[in-house]
């Protein structure tokens, strides 16, 4: 036997981003009606109009951290709830939001993108103040991650569905090339192309690279990868260190920051 | 067989089952599945992936599972045909056959391995060819039709019943007598073909014992350092067979899959254990274990080290870590002096 005996209870919550991972779980329209009904949802921040939740089960969350009163949200978040998931880049890592990581104040972010006359409007105090993009794991515990922006379908589903039925998801990290050489491609670094597969995390099925077209890791960073072997051998490549270490910021965020800053 | 006659040839096999061959893809060869002869280019020395990907693919359902039961998934029946097989290739089949269906069968291995059909194709070696090195760049047995392709005829080697059965049907096609003329041209094929060889493993033949006395060496140290951990060479190596095991629940939470994928030592938990307990944590050691294994654990077990000389690692590894960089490191790491190393 191995479902629980009752179904358990998941929320899925939405911070900072662009929500593409909720959209994603609601675009899987062959499951969708399985989706609904082999877990209670009792929240769905895209699919449902706002609900108390006491207690979950399970915590599905997206999004980086980005205002005080998202990271109370967050901890109240990790009270209630027996598990909680890191769904997407940014709840990951931080996701792209997490480059300006040292804008500050809501004042210097608009100014930044909008010039001097970049106004803070009134609005934006409803969601409180500021503070720079962390990804959750920043703020509180985090059992199980599923990168990738937007995540994948085929990633997501099992580790979900073992979650719901009271199982723990293996971790077994591996990188895209593994996926890539099921694919059976050619690799780009072997003909001077840059390609951020050996230190992003696999889940894709290798996407990008099976359409001829180098990973740009949106998929968080491989728990395996070796970033000064890398840097060498972009930098090998025609990449200048500037250009490789932004590349890898992209979507790497917290964890290529503290990689860097350890070796 | 004149050339003539090959696409007919192919024709006859395409019968048989789904033929697959080496086809050009951009700068790639891989085996792919075979509709019309023109498709085939027989003219390259390796393909990314091996043609293990017939016998242990890249990933592959092995049960279904409902709440309360389960039914195992074997391959299918259908014959499947592979042309264009190199000697290293067939020799890698043949230590995954010892591996596979020893004292305890796969049953998934010996399916596919019983429903294919290898049809070997001779080739001239390219400066990352070392197989004359590990004795496997010529072929005996192990396939079931070799093809030797000289200036206007192929010589047909049959190697098994399944074989001969194909050449008394294409007994058209075949000439049975071999001229003397023919004979000598294969011969200085054979010889020319040899002295092709421009890469050779050093001091193939005591690596094992180089291996171990070099076992704490700071060789492994340096190219730990290097390696990506990317488990491209394990997936390219036509040796490699380590797989992975994982369960999949479908979305309804009712149904499920048992799924194996290829595996790789060099991924950051292969050697996780229950509780937690990693016996190779860094690079260096995961490393060290893909080239000790390879190259003198298999000699213990299994009489022979598991190198076919394919030359897949040094084409294919992003930061030249391959079978020529370690030994070489290695070598040089116990010589004394260079002329040593040189002799």
């Amino acid at each position: 036997m191995w479902q629980r005996e009752k179904k358990p209870v998941v929320g899925i919550f939405g911070f900072s981003g662009c929500a593409g991972d909720q959209l994603a779980i609601l675009h899987m329209e062959d499951s969708t009606i399985d989706f609904f009904t082999s877990a209670d949802i009792k929240f769905f921040h895209m699919a449902q109009s706002h609900q108390e939740v006491p207690k979950v089960d399970v915590a599905v969350v997206e999004g980086s951290i980005n205002t005080e009163r998202q990271l109370k949200e967050l901890k109240e978040i990790r009270e209630m709830a027996d598990v909680v998931v890191a769904l997407g880049t940014c709840a990951c890592y931080g996701g792209i939001q997490y480059l300006g990581e040292d804008v500050e104040t809501f004042k210097e972010r608009m100014e930044y993108v909008y010039g001097k006359s970049g106004e803070v409007p009134e609005f934006l105090d409803l969601v409180g103040q500021p503070r720079p993009a962390q990804p959750i794991s920043e703020y509180i515990d985090v059992d199980i991650m599923i990168p990738g922006c937007p995540i994948s379908a085929e990633n997501f589903v099992p580790i979900y569905t073992k979650l719901i039925s009271g199982l723990l998801p293996q971790k077994y990290p591996m990188p895209v090339c593994v996926e890539c050489k099921y694919e059976g491609n050619d690799c780009f670094l072997l003909h001077g192309k840059y390609c951020l597969g050996p230190v992003t995390a696999a889940g894709c099925n290798a996407t990008c690279p099976s359409i001829d077209i180098s990973c740009i890791g949106c998929f968080g960073t491989y728990e395996g990868a070796n970033y000064p072997s890398m840097i060498d051998k972009l930098k090998e490549i025609g990449l200048s260190e500037e250009e490789v270490i932004r590349k890898l910021k992209l979507f790497g965020g917290n964890k290529v920051e503290q990689a860097l800053k350890g070796d | 067989m004149s050339k003539e006659k090959f696409p007919e040839f192919v024709e006859l096999i395409k019968n048989k089952g789904k033929l697959f061959g080496p086809v050009k893809q951009k700068e790639k060869y891989s085996y792919e599945e075979i509709k019309d002869y023109s498709e085939l280019d027989f003219d390259f020395q390796r393909t990314i992936i091996s043609p293990k990907k017939f016998i242990t693919p890249a990933k592959y359902t092995t049960l279904r599972f409902v709440k309360f039961g389960q039914t195992e998934v074997l391959p299918d029946d259908e014959p499947q045909i592979v042309m264009g097989v190199h000697p290293c290739d067939i020799h890698a089949i043949k230590i995954l056959d010892r591996l596979f269906l020893g004292n305890i069968k796969d049953p998934y291995y010996a399916k596919r391995r019983e429903n294919l059909i290898i049809i070997g194709h001779s080739c001239l070696p390219d400066d990352k060819c070392v197989c004359q090195s590990t004795g496997t760049d010529m072929v005996e047995d192990g396939f079931d039709l070799f093809l030797t392709e000289l200036d206007d005829f192929y010589l047909l080697w049959v190697g098994s019943d399944k074989g001969l059965g194909i050449a008394i049907e294409a007994e058209n096609l075949l000439e049975e007598n071999v001229s003397e003329e023919e004979i000598q041209e294969y011969v200085r094929w054979q010889q020319e073909r040899s002295s092709m060889f421009t890469t050779s493993i050093p001091s193939y033949k005591y690596l094992a014992d180089i291996i171990h006395l070099n076992y704490d060496s700071e060789v492994w140290e340096q190219f730990g350092e290097k390696c990506l951990s990317c488990g491209t060479c394990s997936l390219v190596c036509p040796t490699c067979n380590c797989f992975h095991v994982d369960d999949k629940i479908m979305m309804n939470a009712e149904e499920g899959i048992r799924e194996r994928m290829l595996d790789s030592c060099t991924l950051p938990y292969y050697s996780m254990v229950a509780g937690n307990h990693d016996f190779r944590p860094d690079r260096t050691a995961r490393l060290k274990l893909y080239y000790t294994h390879k190259l003198k654990e298999y000699i213990g077990r299994w009489g022979q080290p598991s190198c076919v000389g394919c030359g897949r690692c040094i084409a294919y590894c992003p930061v030249d870590i391959n079978v020529i960089t370690v030994s070489n490191a290695l070598f040089e790491e116990v010589c004394e002096t260079q002329e040593v190393c040189d002799q």
